[in-house]
């Protein structure tokens, strides 16, 4: 019986909307944490794995030599490459394919690369694919988005250096 | 035996073996790169350390011979130590480019640095760079990778018998190269591929393509010669990529010659044929191969077998084909009722195919100690059979040549004896009257007014002397008009010194085709008359008659009959094929048809598909069984190549039954025939359709080789100078041909044989 009266009074005092509304009206001065997203960004780790990105050196070579470690490492099997003696004699890759929808972006690939060719970049908003041959990103759209990101690349990865 | 302790574990030897030898055969990996099986030692690495006891310094494995009672340790302290410091050492000036290396993966260094390598070096003073050199089509160096080990060095000293690779220099300076300006040309050259253990010396046409451990290999056997060499066809999506030697010590040890090596690229050549495609009103049409096989059938039913005229019909295949090909075509036209077939194209005379047995194993060529090659550019025809001549040379066998001409031999003959093709029976028939009567037999009443000369003299001496005696014969003798009494008299000369015989003078996988019975019974034609014959129909197996006939215009002309119906089946796309065939039915090549092959001693090697053939392309002896099927034949239901293959090796073909040497008529008439000879050859290189798609081995100087050589009196007979060409081939003067001779050795056509 007493249980009961109690919860009346709680029901017609409005108890918990009163506490819910403190929470809203002390939210309303404090610092606001929400991300207006793409606009605003949250910091992200330099040692962040998004998408990949090949680079090349600052004279414009490509990185990359056809070794074909980060394909023998990758534990999803998503890298994919062709190579062969480009006509000035040097080792290059003719295609160089990773399956986006395959990786699991554990980053044994950057990690395997003995030139830091490939690297795995801190871009994870992509809206890029809208069909399964869509998730196969090839060699010049690699390269597209290391040139465009070299400065960002750069810098995280220096930053992660240190602690390597 | 001796008793000696490994690591605390006794293990038996051999007296006089080495170290290396012993820790090889119980599993105890010792680290090394110099020492190599099949050479000799050098111990000039010093990686294979081991700690012997009551020795003050560790002591190399490849070169101390064990002696009784010895105690070794291969991983205590002190041989660790000693290994890491050479290891050190031999990384100094080894450039850090695994990456781009394509030894990396397969790398003996690689492998060893892993084990005794230090993460890190100390050395900082610059590293060594080695200029490279080309050398031509086949091998690629990268000399700053390579680490003195000198294997091929010794290699070619030792193997090739050519010493092309050499070590200049001293210390730092000290360089591994090729002496010559023209860099490697040996037919063995690939070897030094597989022997090098870094990536100083690797495969030209496979640079960069591929990772080891990318490749799948399957176990193959070649059919470019008569050994049967035994290798890995390494396959990648569903091509061939590279093939390299498999060991069998009985057959090719772990060599291969190049053609076996690099013959592969032919296989993705653009000319392959993709699609069956049938001849309608002159116009070639792609079809499936439902409908061109169909038409196939009707073909046959319309041209020889509605009309009762299966008489004639016949079938010609290559010497390449595979032993079930061979089975399955003849079993074919024995069942429709005729015995047409045949398989040796290039021949001018075929009753006087030389009918001898080879009677000697590869392995005993090591042991003889006297051998007598007649009629053979061995080196070239039969790289590994003249590599195990070239070894009992080597351990004091004494070897006589009689050719035609002066032939490169990788050993010393004792005599080059160069004569004339005409004359070459009256000197065989010479040793063979010295034989008779110096074994007291009764000298046939031909030989009574011979006069044997001094070369003839001494040859039968030489073979008398020896116990283990080898006569070879080669393919030239088969151009010689007197080639049946030739082969009469080596028989007897066999027959009475005792003497083996091998003989090489139909190579590839001839003696499959043997086996098979693909050769024309009693009341069959052979490949020369059916081309005269005016035949209705025909079933042609990977043939290209502007090479592979000994008159190509003659089977040109034959083939191009308008009312003969042909079935060819091919490999590669051809113009001459397309001119005169009906139907062409796209077939497999090496490597994508599974089959066997006899080798000279009669073995039979089967082995599986590597690859599946390209487009539409299909294996001949699926294409055979089909047709059977259509053919309504009896016997045809195979399901798999293995029971062919069983099937081919019971059935004896009464013509290979053993040759009763005593029975061999020897009526010998030797009056000399006046005039010139042609002794006509493909060069080694265009021995088959695929070695002449295979561009890496054509840019080599053995593939290049295209030469009518005479000498000048010659020369002067036929009006013909240095700048002139004999039969569509350059004439080249040499006086090492042999009077009345003009030896042709042609990669190319050649249209016009003059005969
Ligand atoms: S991140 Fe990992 S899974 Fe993705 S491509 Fe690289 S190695 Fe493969
Ligand atoms: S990206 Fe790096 S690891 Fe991968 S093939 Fe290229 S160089 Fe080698
Ligand atoms: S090239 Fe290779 S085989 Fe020859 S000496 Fe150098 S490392 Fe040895
Ligand atoms: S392997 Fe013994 S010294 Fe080289």
């Amino acid at each position: 019986m007493g249980k009961k009266f109690k919860k009346l009074i709680k029901n017609f005092s409005l108890s918990e909307l009163r506490a819910g509304l403190g929470i809203t009206a002390k939210e309303l001065v404090n610092k606001k944490i929400t991300v207006q997203f793409p606009e605003e960004r949250t910091p992200i780790s330099p040692r962040f794995r998004g998408l990949h990105a090949l680079r090349r050196y600052p004279n414009g070579e490509e990185r990359c030599i056809a070794c074909k470690l980060c394909e023998a490492v990758c534990p999803a099997n998503a890298i994919t490459i062709e190579s062969e003696m480009r006509e000035d004699g040097t080792r290059r890759t003719t295609q160089y394919d990773i399956d986006l929808f395959k990786c699991i972006f554990c980053g044994f690939c950057e990690e395997s690369c003995p030139v830091d060719a490939i690297v795995e970049t801190q871009i994870f908003d992509y809206a890029f694919i809208d069909s399964r041959e869509g998730s196969i990103i090839n060699k010049a759209r690699l390269l597209e988005v290391g040139d465009k990101n070299e400065d960002m690349i750069n810098k995280t990865k220096l930053e992660d250096a240190k602690y390597k | 035996m001796l008793e000696i302790e490994i690591d605390g574990a006794k293990v038996s030897a051999d007296p006089g073996e080495m170290l290396i030898a012993v820790t090889d055969r119980a599993g105890i990996r010792v680290p090394r790169f110099c020492y190599h099986k099949h050479l000799s030692i050098a111990a000039n690495c010093r990686m294979c350390l081991v700690d012997i006891e009551g020795s003050p310094k560790p002591k190399p494995a490849c070169s101390t011979p064990i002696a009784e009672g010895m105690k070794i340790w291969t991983h205590n302290d002190k041989t660790k130590i000693s290994q890491k410091a050479v290891m050190e050492f031999l990384l100094i000036n080894h450039p850090l480019d695994c990456p781009i290396c394509d030894q990396g993966g397969e790398c003996e260094l690689q492998d060893v640095a892993m084990d005794y390598g230090a993460d890190i070096s100390r050395f900082t003073e610059g590293k060594r760079i080695v200029e490279d050199k080309d050398i031509g089509a086949l091998i690629q160096t990268d000399m700053t990778r390579c680490i003195h080990c000198t294997r091929c060095v010794r290699f070619g000293d030792e193997i090739a018998g050519v010493m092309e690779m050499g070590a200049t220099g001293r210390g730092e300076n000290l360089k591994i190269e090729p002496f010559l300006a023209y860099g490697i040309d040996s037919e063995l050259s690939g070897n030094m591929i597989d022997i090098c253990p870094v990536g100083a010396l690797t495969s030209k046409p496979f640079r960069y393509e591929l990772r080891s451990w990318q490749m799948q290999s399957v176990a193959g056997v070649s059919r470019h010669d008569l050994v049967g060499s035994n290798l890995l066809s390494q396959t990648y999506k569903g091509k061939v990529k590279r093939i390299v030697a498999r060991e069998n010590s009985d057959i090719n040890e772990t060599w291969i010659a190049d053609r076996e090596r690099f013959s592969y690229q032919g296989l993705s050549h653009e000319n392959r044929l993709l699609m069956p495609q049938i001849k309608i009103e002159g116009k070639w049409q792609e079809v499936t191969w439902n409908v061109a096989l169909d038409f196939a059938l009707k073909g046959l039913n319309n041209a020889v077998l509605n009309n009762k005229q299966t008489d004639r019909l016949g079938a010609l295949a290559t010497n390449t084909a595979t032993l079930e090909e061979f089975y399955l075509l003849q079993k074919i036209l024995r069942g429709v009722g005729t015995q047409n077939i045949d398989y040796r194209l290039n021949i001018k005379d075929l009753d006087a195919t030389i009918n001898l047995p080879s009677n000697i194993k590869l392995t005993d060529l090591e042991t003889l100690d006297y051998g007598l090659i007649i009629g053979a550019n061995l080196r070239l025809e039969q790289p590994l059979i003249n590599h195990r001549l070239r070894k009992a040379v080597l351990s004091g066998a004494m070897v006589d040549v009689v050719n035609v001409a002066e032939f490169d031999f990788n050993y010393q003959p004792n005599n080059h004896n160069i004569i004339a093709p005409n004359q070459i029976a009256l000197l065989l028939a010479g040793v063979l009257k010295v034989v008779l009567e110096s074994t007291q037999a009764e000298v046939l009443p031909d030989l009574q007014n011979l006069n044997p000369n001094a070369t003839a003299k001494q040859l039968a001496a030489r073979l008398l002397r020896a116990d283990n005696a080898v006569i070879v014969l080669g393919e030239h003798l088969l151009n010689i008009p007197q080639v049946a009494i030739i082969a009469a008299l080596i028989t007897q000369i066999a027959q009475h010194t005792d003497s083996k015989t091998l003989n090489t003078s139909l190579s590839a996988n001839s003696k499959a085709a043997d086996l098979a019975g693909f050769t024309p019974g009693r009341d069959g034609l052979d490949a020369n008359t059916m081309l005269t014959a005016q035949l209705k129909a025909y079933i042609l197996l990977d043939i290209y008659p502007q090479y592979d006939f000994y008159n190509s215009p003659k089977a040109i002309e034959a083939f191009n009959n308008a009312d003969t119906f042909i079935i060819a089946l091919n490999s590669f796309k051809d113009e001459v094929v397309l001119e005169y065939a009906d139907i062409l039915l796209p077939i497999a090549n090496f490597y994508e048809s599974p089959g066997s092959h006899v080798n000279i001693e009669g073995l039979v090697q089967s082995f599986p598909a590597a690859v599946s053939a390209p487009g539409e392309a299909k294996p001949a002896w699926k294409v055979f069984k089909v047709l059977a099927d259509l053919l309504q034949l009896p016997g045809f239901d195979y399901t798999a190549n293995q029971q062919i293959t069983s099937e081919a090796t019971m059935h004896q073909n009464p013509k290979l039954s053993k040759v009763d040497v005593s029975k061999v008529d020897v009526s010998i008439d030797l009056t000399m025939k006046k005039g010139i000879d042609i002794i006509w050859q493909k060069s080694p290189y265009a021995i088959d359709v695929l070695l002449r798609h295979s561009p890496a081995l054509q840019m080599t100087k053995i593939g290049q080789i295209n030469t009518a050589s005479m000498n000048a009196a010659t020369a002067k007979k036929l009006k013909l100078t240095q700048t002139d060409d004999y039969l569509g081939v350059p004439v080249v003067l040499s006086e090492t041909v042999a009077d009345d001779c003009v030896f042709i050795n042609a990669n190319r056509q050649t249209w016009d044989r003059g005969q």
